[in-house]
């Protein structure tokens, strides 16, 4: 069942009522109630008790227990809101619930025995009326919400139908009140009516029990109404009396709700009900102000909610934590990769507002050339598409953390600067080594951890290096705009190339590494690559924010 | 490598005239090394330490050290602006790195502006004060003219020495308080667009607002 919704549940009245409804209605609205009972009566002798119901449904009609139905089956808000289509309403929901009630309570009606006090306990609640029924018109503009929300008129319209409906509602009202008995003597304010109440109703729940279970047996045929007497007998037991059809549903069969929750509800709504006592029109206000709205969450539901975002937040922290042992990006940061890159970019920044404001204050003849001029800058400062595997004429004895630095001398020879390349260089040789002590018991993940910290080191201080140059560019004295944005090119070709070849290195350890999981090594590949990659990008970006840097040399 | 684990960040720069041992101090502080001899700074370089305040709470410190030399003063002042606490430095040995603190001051709140930061003043070389002078190292500022122009301009005033170590800690420390009490005041916020003060890694924003929000109902319940 926790599967089926509302629309479900409306069924469970609506086959029977919808056909002709209005005509119906109309028709309905003028004539005697107890002649339309007696047709039901005459349908089913062989339940003699069934006069009484129709005396009781006669005594409780005017209580209009129904109209929450007939929002919730109608589904046509716009017909109902008046008085006296409110009226009307409950004498032709009766006499569908009562066609009901025979067709699927017929071993029911021994619980009518306990139905005098059950009108005692309807009665005794009067000023609920006026509150359902100024919910109800409340409520009428957008029936989803209703059915979403709305626990409170649902729930008492429930318990003031059950005095029209007998059999089933009969049950759910017993149980509830008990459970409001039970809370009243719990909250301190013990009653010996209602305690001599609860031991009455204890017997009558057996009893209803036992009717309901043969009512569900009885009516498999009408899959719909079972829905409707299990949905009672599941949800009330609870005390809840739900945030909406959809929940009233849900709860049926398997689902129980938490306890806790639950009570807090049900003082909840005793509190209303203490209120309410003190002041009958308390209800018309609220709905007034709109406190009873349909869009007001129910306390439980958001509590549920909230657990499961603490849930789910508590999940993501631990995540993070473990996560974070490896996060580039953090890493990233702690190197002074992130500060430098920033600081890079104010610069980057500053200088293009001043080349702005040159090309802004410059001849209008003058303004075409300097954009050319830019513009000539910037297509130099374009990375090749391919990367011409030239000639490496480094000699095959160095080393490969000096072939490196030849590699970053020679990239960088006409800009002009004394670059400091020791840090990258130092930090190469240390992977290199690190890389060589083949240490069997290294395990995979330390390989991958330290991957990703290297790469990220190494970008930290590529991105340093061209902050760095950008800083001297902008105090050099004499710009060579040309070599410099040459220089500035190859550097970031040999960077990416280092960062390419750092990551093959450590993906080569990887695949060579003993491990069972082969996936998991698949996975750490495929993230050192993924992180490689990003710090390729870390380094261009460094490249592009240096460009206007390289620029107003020139202009 | 600095624990991640900090509430907040504070980006503090670090001003004054070349030589006056403004690098030599973040090292102090930050690695607890000294050096005698140092190349000047390029542009800014980056220190950073995680401290706690007297509540406990972690900062982490973000240092700019800026160059002091002139030629690079144009391109420093693009530093400034994210800044939420500057330490002008001077050496007490040298009275026109002194009489520039001013000019410092001044240069410092037009860039920051509109913020307003917090200001420290730190002498620096207090160890060669008073040593034999080998060094021909006089007290060209004293104690209390600093401290006189510290409070003409509400500005805290500590002298140190990077050598012994002597109030180094005391200096960032005085400051990184005064930014966080500002925070507790609600004159200082976590501005998006503006790094001066950041949330840590560990600190998601409305954290703290959650919690409380949660013991309001839970007191009212009961």
């Amino acid at each position: 069942m926790p599967s089926s919704d509302s629309e479900d549940f409306e069924s469970a009245d609506e086959g029977r009522i919808s056909p002709n409804k209005r005509e119906r209605k109309k028709r309905l609205s003028s004539s005697n109630y107890s002649d339309n009972l007696e047709d039901q009566d005459n349908k089913t002798t062989q339940e003699p008790v069934l006069h009484k119901v129709a005396a009781s449904v006669k005594d409780n009609i005017p209580k209009d227990g129904w109209d929450d139905f007939d929002i919730e089956e109608e589904s046509e808000p716009t017909d109902i809101p008046q008085k006296e289509e409110i009226k009307t309403a409950p004498t032709e929901k009766a006499q569908a619930s009562i066609a009901q009630k025979i067709d699927s309570q017929k071993s029911g009606w021994d619980d009518f025995d306990d139905w005098g006090e059950e009108k005692d306990i309807n009665t005794k609640d009067p000023q609920l009326i006026p509150k359902s029924q100024v919910q109800n018109v409340k409520e009428i503009p957008d029936p989803q919400e209703v059915t979403k929300s709305d626990g409170w008129g649902w729930g008492w319209g429930n318990s003031l139908l059950s005095t029209a409906t007998a059999g089933i509602s009969n049950l759910t009202t017993q149980v509830s009140q008990g459970i409001s008995t039970v809370l009243e003597t719990g909250i301190g304010a013990p009653d010996p009516e209602e305690l001599a109440r609860i031991s009455a109703q204890n017997n009558a729940k057996e009893n209803n029990a036992d009717s309901e279970r043969r009512n569900s047996t009885e009516t498999k045929a009408e899959p719909n109404e079972a829905n409707q007497s299990n949905a009672n007998e599941g949800a009330f037991p609870f005390g809840s009396l739900l945030s909406g059809v959809t929940k009233f549903v849900e709860t049926t069969g398997t689902k129980v709700l938490a306890g806790g929750l639950d009570t807090l509800e049900t003082i909840g709504k005793k509190t209303m009900e203490v209120l309410q006592d003190g002041d009958p029109g308390l209800a018309k206000k609220r709905a007034m102000l709109g406190l009873d709205s349909g869009d007001k969450p129910v306390l439980s539901q958001v509590l549920r909610e909230a657990r499961a975002k603490a849930d789910e937040e508590d999940q993501m922290k631990e995540a993070k934590r473990e996560a974070k042992a490896v996060h580039y990006e953090t890493l990233f940061d702690d190197f002074e990769g992130l500060v430098h890159l920033e600081a890079l970019e104010m610069l980057s920044k500053q200088v293009s507002i001043r080349i702005e404001e040159r090309l802004r204050s410059a001849d209008p003849n003058k303004r075409q050339d300097i954009k050319e001029t830019l513009q000539q800058v910037a297509e130099l400062c374009e990375m090749p598409d391919e990367e011409d595997e030239e000639e490496d004429e480094i000699s095959e004895g160095t080393s490969r953390p000096d072939a490196l630095h030849e590699r970053l001398q020679r990239a960088t020879r006409d800009i002009g600067l004394k670059l400091q390349f020791q840090p990258l260089i130092k930090q190469f040789t240390e992977t290199l080594a690190w890389l060589e002590t083949s240490d069997v018991t290294i395990t995979e993940k330390a390989v991958y951890k330290k991957a990703v910290s290297d790469l990220a080191q190494t970008t930290a201080l590529s991105v340093e290096l061209y902050h760095k140059t950008a800083e001297m560019l902008l105090v050099k004295n004499r710009r060579s705009t040309a070599d410099e944005a040459d220089a500035l090119t190859q550097l970031t070709v040999v960077l990416t190339k280092h960062i390419s070849d750092l990551a093959t290195q450590f993906t080569e350890k990887l695949t060579n590494h003993a491990s069972e999981d082969k996936e998991q090594i698949n996975n750490y590949i495929t993230n050192v690559f993924l992180e490689a990659g990003n710090s390729s990008k870390y380094i261009e970006n460094a490249f592009h924010l240096a460009l206007p840097i390289v620029q107003i040399g020139a202009v | 490598m600095v624990d991640p684990i900090f509430d907040y960040q504070f980006r503090l720069i670090l001003i004054g005239d070349s030589t006056v041992g403004k690098s030599s101090l973040l090292k102090c502080f930050t690695e607890g090394k000294f050096a005698e001899l140092s190349d000047p700074t390029v542009g800014v370089d980056f220190f950073a330490r995680i401290i706690e305040v007297q509540d406990g709470t972690r900062i982490k410190l973000q240092l700019w050290d800026t160059a002091g030399q002139e030629r690079f003063r144009s391109i420093t002042k693009s530093y400034y602006r994210n800044s939420v606490g500057a330490l002008l430095v001077y050496d007490v040995c040298n009275r026109s790195s002194f009489e520039h603190i001013p000019l410092w001051m001044m240069e410092a709140k037009r860039h920051i502006e509109p913020h307003r930061p917090v200001f420290a003043l730190v002498g620096c070389k207090v160890d060669l004060v008073g040593s034999d002078n080998k060094n021909g190292a006089w007290r060209e500022v004293s104690c209390e003219e600093a401290r006189m122009f510290a409070e003409e301009n509400g500005l805290h005033h500590v002298e140190t020495s990077a050598k012994t170590g002597s109030n180094v800690e005391q200096a960032f420390i005085l400051v990184a308080q005064e930014v966080y009490n500002r925070i507790q005041t609600g004159e200082y916020k976590v501005e998006d667009g503006w790094d001066g003060i950041k949330t840590g890694f560990n600190r998601p924003n409305g954290m703290d607002f959650n919690l409380l929000e949660a013991e309001t109902v839970q007191s009212t319940c009961c």
